[in-house]
């Protein structure tokens, strides 16, 4: 591009997003982005995928995001179309994804006055973003591109929308290019890259004293990238710390390896929670003691000293103290602490752990999450173990909806590499599994991309079987159909006596028909004879498809600790009664 | 006149009333002031006292200085957030520092009925060392400063004359620390 070429607004949008190396582009037309739709129009580094509603495009620049390290970008028109994406920013928010949102808006003599299809976009996404812009100034627009993706990206990642006015956008101007920008560092708050030689050591002296250590393994981890959790690996097996994740760290630890010792939780192994409560160490490498992990606060893991690594200052002693932290990002503080382990030569004693582990062995041995698949009914569990038995040596991405099946897919599936897995923790939005299918198929052409759905969720964003049969991504949606919304189901039954309240998810659509009539493959298993001929054929078959899986519509999601309880007062089964006043406790809680 | 001082020090009086008053240095931008008020409003908390005003023309900064009444944890946490927004060069509670200066300024209009209100409000006036912006008939503006404690104590003393009416703008408190 000739520098000395003035451009439109829209085509400076273009010519930023080449340099910020963008290849695919989520987005819905609308009148406030057409001039921006005519720079797509024609050009051909940019692939632009149609989504059948916004929520699409901004749950499958997520599932981009997630799947590739890149940050993961959507268009979208003024009013509806902005409205129609604060709950997956908010979700990206929640989540630490970083992508940017590129919205159009009257032209600027407009704003203000009610004008068609106007909303005070930066208003409504202020509190969930990182960061929003309004840009009135062409001559601003490159620089703000740019620093928005520098801003998305670094320190812990967010999403960031830019909206412009559409006459900004026929505005023109000459497009700067990110080398000529110095961006203002107080604006971009990257993570340090250094780590005190004190923490270094204090942990070190930390691990040699203990006992009872535990490392508790979180988003964070995958979001420092692949080096962090190489570097997490090989710090657990120097010094022999068993490893749990949280659902969104699944995979940063290989679930396969010999010191993972399972999610933990709110629906986590008996051994991780029992480990995370008696341990007298616990290293926390990118998680936030968040309530679903921690339970009742106040008996959480009550005699550990605690290390927290996290990138983002704010979530230090926000829901537990702890006693040493660092916010340098993960991948170098742990590569850090690796180098001085190795330089100094300094041993780790296995044995003096060895108690630990035998008693953690011990908790493993009530394998808590037995099941007991019958003749008949499909039971959710072994669903998805089969599911996992028979995609094991395939390149697997795993989406998911939210409910049960979401924990049931984090219980039963087992993820050995990070970006694998991509859920919806934080917020935990039904519909976000297949969009993000589409996103994560679209940044992995060659991987067997499955959205493990909930019918429920699946029908809240259901267009975007079309989105996936236009761009012919093959994405796999393996639906365990319990006719229920059933993780409501599950806390009704549980906190509500079984009040069912409008959580029976009543005329359902025929999936198989309504998979041929979007021009997919619909495939139905009704029972245990069928599960493993349905799940071949689905992975055979190279076009979308959705596998109606009938599964037992009174199985509920074991272990649980319920809201309000602590980690030792976890429910085993459905034969476990929960504690009374615990009960009580844990009905004002979510 | 009375020997009771209506100077009470300006120093470290954050710290000894354990008010939380933040002063935060921000890119003067558009929607600034929204994203920080956001960080209270989200919480239910209020925001009692608040002053925007550009401090460094050349950076185009502004100081916001911010008084607010929550528990300590929160307050941190919301500094620690105040720290992620990307036009926030600096936040800091001036309850926490060692030393700091506190000021506020006030501008007090009377309204007075007879001169026996007059006279009150004038030996007031007086002891305080304020100044008088304008008087007219029945109708007085004083501007008074210092510390948001000494302006509250003229404010109550100015109460106890009967029958006249006030009318109040006060910047809130500002400080700085050393
Ligand atoms: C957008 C949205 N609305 C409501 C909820 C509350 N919710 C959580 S799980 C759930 C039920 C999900 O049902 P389904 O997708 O069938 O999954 P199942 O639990 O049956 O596996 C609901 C309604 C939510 N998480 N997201
Ligand atoms: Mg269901």
């Amino acid at each position: 591009m000739n520098n000395s070429e003035e451009l439109n607004g829209a085509q400076i949008v273009l010519e930023a997003l080449k340099e910020q190396e963008v290849d695919t582009i989520f987005g819905y037309p609308g009148g406030a982005v057409l001039p921006i739709y005519d720079a797509i129009f024609g050009q051909n580094f940019l692939k632009h995928v149609l989504v059948r509603q916004e929520a699409g495009a901004v749950h499958a620049a997520e599932g981009y995001a997630r799947s590739s390290g890149q940050v993961g970008v959507l268009l979208v028109t003024s009013g509806p179309g902005a409205t129609n994406v604060v709950t997956g920013l908010t979700d990206a928010l929640m989540d630490s994804i970083p992508i940017v949102c590129i919205t159009g808006q009257v032209p600027t003599h407009l704003i203000g006055t009610d004008a068609f299809q106007e909303c005070d976009t930066t208003g409504i996404t202020r509190p969930c973003t990182k960061y929003n812009y309004l840009v009135k100034d062409v001559s601003k627009l490159s620089e703000v591109i740019h620093e928005a993706f520098e801003i998305a990206r670094s320190g812990r990642p967010g999403p960031v929308l830019i909206d412009i006015p559409k006459n900004v956008q026929l505005a023109k101007s000459f497009y700067k290019p990110r080398k000529e920008i110095s961006f203002r560092p107080h604006r971009i708050k990257s993570g340090s890259i250094d780590i005190s030689k004190e923490f270094i050591e204090n942990l070190i002296s930390h691990v040699k004293k203990s006992t009872k250590p535990v490392l508790y393994v979180g988003g964070g981890c995958l979001n420092s990238g692949p080096k962090a959790s190489e570097e997490l690996r090989k710090f657990a097996e120097l010094t022999n710390i068993p490893v749990t994740t949280t659902l969104h760290g699944l995979g940063c630890y290989p679930g396969n390896g010999k010191l993972s010792i399972g999610m933990l939780g709110m629906h986590g192994t008996y051994e991780a929670n029992l480990t995370m409560h008696d341990c007298d160490l616990m290293i926390n490498v990118g998680a936030r003691f968040d309530d679903r992990i921690t339970g009742r606060l106040d008996a959480f893991s009550p005699d550990s000293v605690k290390f927290h690594f996290d990138i983002d200052k704010s979530s230090i002693n926000k829901n537990v103290n702890v006693d040493f932290s660092t916010n340098t990002d993960i991948a170098y503080a742990l590569s850090a602490i690796n180098d001085y382990i190795s330089s100094n030569n300094i041993e780790f004693n296995h044995n003096q752990i060895s108690n630990w582990w035998n008693q953690i062995n011990e908790w493993k041995s009530t394998d808590c999450l037995k099941y007991e698949q019958g003749e008949e009914t499909i039971k959710p569990q072994h669903a998805i173990s089969r599911l996992n038995e028979l995609t094991k040596n395939k390149n697997t991405i795993v989406t998911t909806e939210v409910g049960q099946h979401q924990m049931w897919a984090a219980q039963y599936f087992q993820f050995n590499k990070p970006n694998s897995w991509i859920t919806s923790g934080g917020l935990g939005t039904m519909g976000f599994g297949m969009p993000a299918a589409i996103g994560a198929q679209m940044a992995n052409p060659e991987a067997l991309v499955i959205d493990i759905a909930g019918e429920a969720s699946f029908l809240m964003n259901i267009q975007e079987i079309a989105t996936a049969v236009q761009y012919k991504l093959p994405i796999k949606i393996f639906i365990l159909n319990n006719e229920y919304m059933g993780m409501v189901r599950q806390w009704q039954e549980l906190m509500h006596g079984s009040r069912y309240s409008e959580s029976y998810v009543n005329a359902l659509p025929d999936f198989v028909k309504l998979a041929e009539s979007f021009h997919a493959v619909g495939l139905r298993a009704k029972n245990v004879s069928e599960l493993d001929e349905t799940i071949n054929e689905m992975l055979n078959i190279d076009r979308p498809v959705i596998a109606d899986i009938w599964v037992d519509k009174k199985e509920n999601v074991f272990p649980m600790i319920p809201s309000g309880a602590a980690h030792n007062e976890m429910l085993l089964s459905k034969y476990d009664e929960e504690k009374p006043e615990n009960q009580e406790k844990g009905k004002v809680l979510v | 006149m009375s020997d009771a001082s209506v100077y009470p020090e300006p120093n470290n009086t954050f710290k000894h009333s354990k008010r939380n008053v933040l002063s935060i240095i921000v890119d003067n931008e558009p929607g600034i002031l929204a994203r920080i008020v956001g960080l209270f409003s989200g919480r239910g908390y209020n925001i009692e006292a608040l002053n925007v005003t550009v401090v460094d023309i050349k950076e185009n900064l502004s100081r916001i200085t911010l008084e607010t009444i929550g528990e300590q944890k929160v307050i941190d946490q919301i500094i620690a957030h105040l720290e992620k927004l990307v036009p926030v060069h600096s936040a800091i509670n001036l309850a926490d520092l060692h030393e700091s200066y506190e000021a506020e300024i006030s501008l007090i209009k009377i309204n007075y009925e007879n001169e026996d209100q007059n006279l009150k409000t004038l030996a007031l006036a007086d002891i305080y060392r304020t100044r008088t912006v304008t008087k007219k008939e029945g109708i007085v503006i004083y501007e008074i400063s210092g510390t948001s404690e000494r302006v509250n104590k003229f404010l109550d003393d100015l109460n106890g004359i009967n029958g006249i009416k006030v009318e109040i703008v006060r910047s809130g408190p500002i400080g700085l620390g050393i």
